[in-house]
């Protein structure tokens, strides 16, 4: 196990290294920066001083070379918006981000759990017709779309839930919805055909020749197995969750890295874009490695080596 | 019969399919006394496992038991609620499957799932599951018992895995056990092994068996009793020997003429022509009819039924 893991944390250092060619050269995809920085009334010679300020007037490997330095002491440069080192802004904002897509996790988990197992169980029942018709709905509705319409339902129509912002737990059930309801949807198809799969295999026949409870049949022998391809498909999501971050934290104002990615990149501010970016790929690197760690978990067959 | 333990009287599974309804058991019956081994032989597809899992109650749908009954010590199954059913699952009532390899259930350890037996029909608590896990393990012949009641079942071979599932079917010493092919997914050292051991076991124990299977060879070995099926019907019934020694049915006559012999050499194995009809497209008169050498028109029109044809010793043949 212990190998294993070190060997993996081995492996993340050469991705690691294509993202910060990758962030670097981000900047220079989205035009001058140096324009954006200047005021209208400056001069060419303000200008001169600004691109030797910035290194800019250097060769390029150069520049890669100085903010590969700057990024090993976690150095993206300083925020033009909020003048201050990008790194602390966006570590800031990561709690807020954490919570709202642990809670979105748990919606999704408890909404989906129940009822894929009921439409495997029930196949071809009127619940199952029903649940899966439910998830191509709730795949289908876009989040800026469904978090208006619980925003008009819940804040303004029933004044029962806040309409935005972050604070006490009413604050996050909305977000946590809409965020958490396209992946409840993914979530309960995929348990629905992995649970059918395993419910026609031959130890659960077996299990059943026991005199077990259908229940314990089902959810102590079919749902650890069928919870299997649900597990890592679900980690590989987790940059459609970041991505669905960007656009709940908008709707609901949550001051979270979405909210401030979506500023950041409004404003040009790219320190923070460039730190951000950072930031997410090391969190969808540790979620398969997650994913690969619980696989390993539920699965004794695979092995660490 | 002095004690009969089981007693299957006319019954009757169905398959509902979109082309029709498939009559995989159609109204079969016969009896195991206590202790006794009977045997049920027959091709692929001729109902066998459908028989041993409507004893069990675990035909799964589309299937459904439509008609008969089957009493275990009197008690007729078929009329328990799921509850009581569970009760003997398991427990009265057990049954060992073809397919070693698959099953056991993948993520929990053997002694998990046999353990699970004892916790359910006994009582005990996981402490003491564990250590009757590891006694019956011992029973089966798994060597160091105590360290494979942890392991998983991809960490056994198929004869092990095999072995497990025998110590969960007879863990509670059940009164009645279904093997299915026990042994039609080993290598033949092995096979030979689990027979001896379920053949030990049923004497021991005194536990009625049926054996299903297409292998003559193992019911000369293994059983008291014979029950030949053809197509969802029993077409033979006997005593083993009686069985063998003049067999009255021309399908039964067919099986054991495919029987390579020692005395004999031959360059090609007979066989029985044709293959097992389609359930949806039964012929009339006699099922066997198109496959049969001996034939005539009469067979084509007239059904036969199963007749004593002599004692102790049944066959559906207008000619036995």
């Amino acid at each position: 196990m212990r190998q294993y893991l070190l060997k993996s944390l081995l492996q993340i250092i050469p991705v690691l290294f294509l993202i910060s060619i990758i962030v670097f050269v981000l900047v220079y995809c989205t035009g001058d920066p140096v324009s954006l920085m200047l005021s209208d009334t400056a001069t060419d010679e303000d200008r001169r001083i600004l691109i030797a300020a910035l290194g800019l007037d250097q060769p390029l490997y150069i520049q890669y070379f100085t903010f590969i330095g700057h990024l090993f002491q976690g150095d993206f440069g300083n925020s033009f918006r909020y003048d201050m080192p990008a790194l602390p802004i966006v570590m800031e904002r990561l709690p807020a981000t954490f919570e709202l897509a642990i809670a979105a996790m748990l919606v999704a988990t408890v909404i989906s759990v129940p009822l894929g197992i009921l439409s495997a169980t029930k196949r071809n029942s009127f619940l199952d017709v029903l649940f899966s018709g439910s998830s191509v709905l709730g795949k289908a509705m876009p989040h800026f779309w469904l978090g208006i319409m619980l925003i008009l339902l819940f804040a303004v129509e029933l004044k029962a839930l806040p309409v935005s912002g972050r604070g006490t737990l009413a604050h996050l059930i909305l977000p946590a919805f809409t965020l958490g309801t396209g992946i409840a949807a993914e979530m309960t198809r995929l348990i629905r055909s992995s649970m059918l799969e395993i419910l026609n295999q031959d130890y659960i026949r077996t299990a059943r020749s026991k005199g077990l409870l259908e229940s314990i049949v089902v959810y102590k022998h079919a749902l650890r197995n069928s919870m299997i391809p649900v597990v890592t498909i679900m980690a590989l999501q987790t940059s459609t969750l970041i991505g669905g971050t960007l656009i709940t934290e908008t709707i609901f104002s949550w001051p979270g890295m979405g909210q401030l990615i979506i500023q950041a990149v409004n404003t040009r501010d790219m320190a923070i874009v460039q730190a951000a970016v950072f930031v997410v790929a090391i969190l969808v690197i540790f979620s398969n490695l997650l994913a690969d760690i619980l696989y390993r978990v539920l699965d004794p067959r695979i092995k660490y080596n | 019969m002095e004690t009969k333990l089981l007693e299957v009287r006319n019954l009757h599974t169905h398959f509902k399919t979109e082309d029709g309804v498939v009559p995989s058991v159609n109204g079969i019956s016969f009896s195991v006394a206590k202790g006794e081994t009977l045997a049920i032989v027959g091709e692929s597809g001729c109902g066998k496992s459908v028989t041993s899992l409507s004893i069990m109650g675990l035909v799964a749908p589309p299937g459904q038991v439509v008609g008969g009954e089957i009493l275990l010590e009197g008690q007729n199954l078929l009329a328990l609620n799921k509850k009581e059913l569970r009760k003997l699952r398991g427990n009265k009532l057990s049954m060992i499957f073809q397919e070693p390899m698959t099953s056991l259930n993948p993520v929990f350890t053997v002694g998990n799932q046999l353990g699970e037996v004892f916790r359910l029909h006994q009582n005990m608590d996981k402490q003491q599951a564990r250590g009757r896990s590891i006694e019956m393990l011992e029973t089966v012949g798994i060597p160091r018992a105590d360290k494979v009641v942890d392991y998983f079942p991809h960490q056994l071979s198929g004869g092990m895995r095999q072995r497990v599932m025998i110590a969960i079917a007879l863990a509670c010493n059940p009164a009645l056990l279904i093997a299915d092919e026990p042994t039609t997914a080993l290598d033949v050292t092995i096979q030979a092994q689990i027979l001896e051991l379920l053949k030990k076991l049923n004497d021991e124990y005194d536990t009625g068996v049926i054996l299903i299977t297409h292998d003559l060879g193992v019911v000369a070995e293994m059983a008291d009793r014979v029950v030949v099926m053809y197509a969802g019907e029993v077409v033979e019934q006997a005593n083993v020997f009686e069985l063998f020694a003049s067999p009255k049915h021309p399908y039964t006559k067919g099986l054991l003429g495919s029987l390579p012999k020692l005395d004999e050499q031959r360059e090609e194995l007979e066989s029985i022509p044709g293959a097992v009809p389609n359930p949806l497209e039964m012929p009339g008169g006699c099922a066997f009819h198109p496959r049969c050498p001996l034939a005539t028109e009469q067979c084509q029109s007239k059904k036969p039924s199963l007749v004593e044809v002599a004692p102790d010793h049944l066959a559906r043949c207008l000619y036995a």
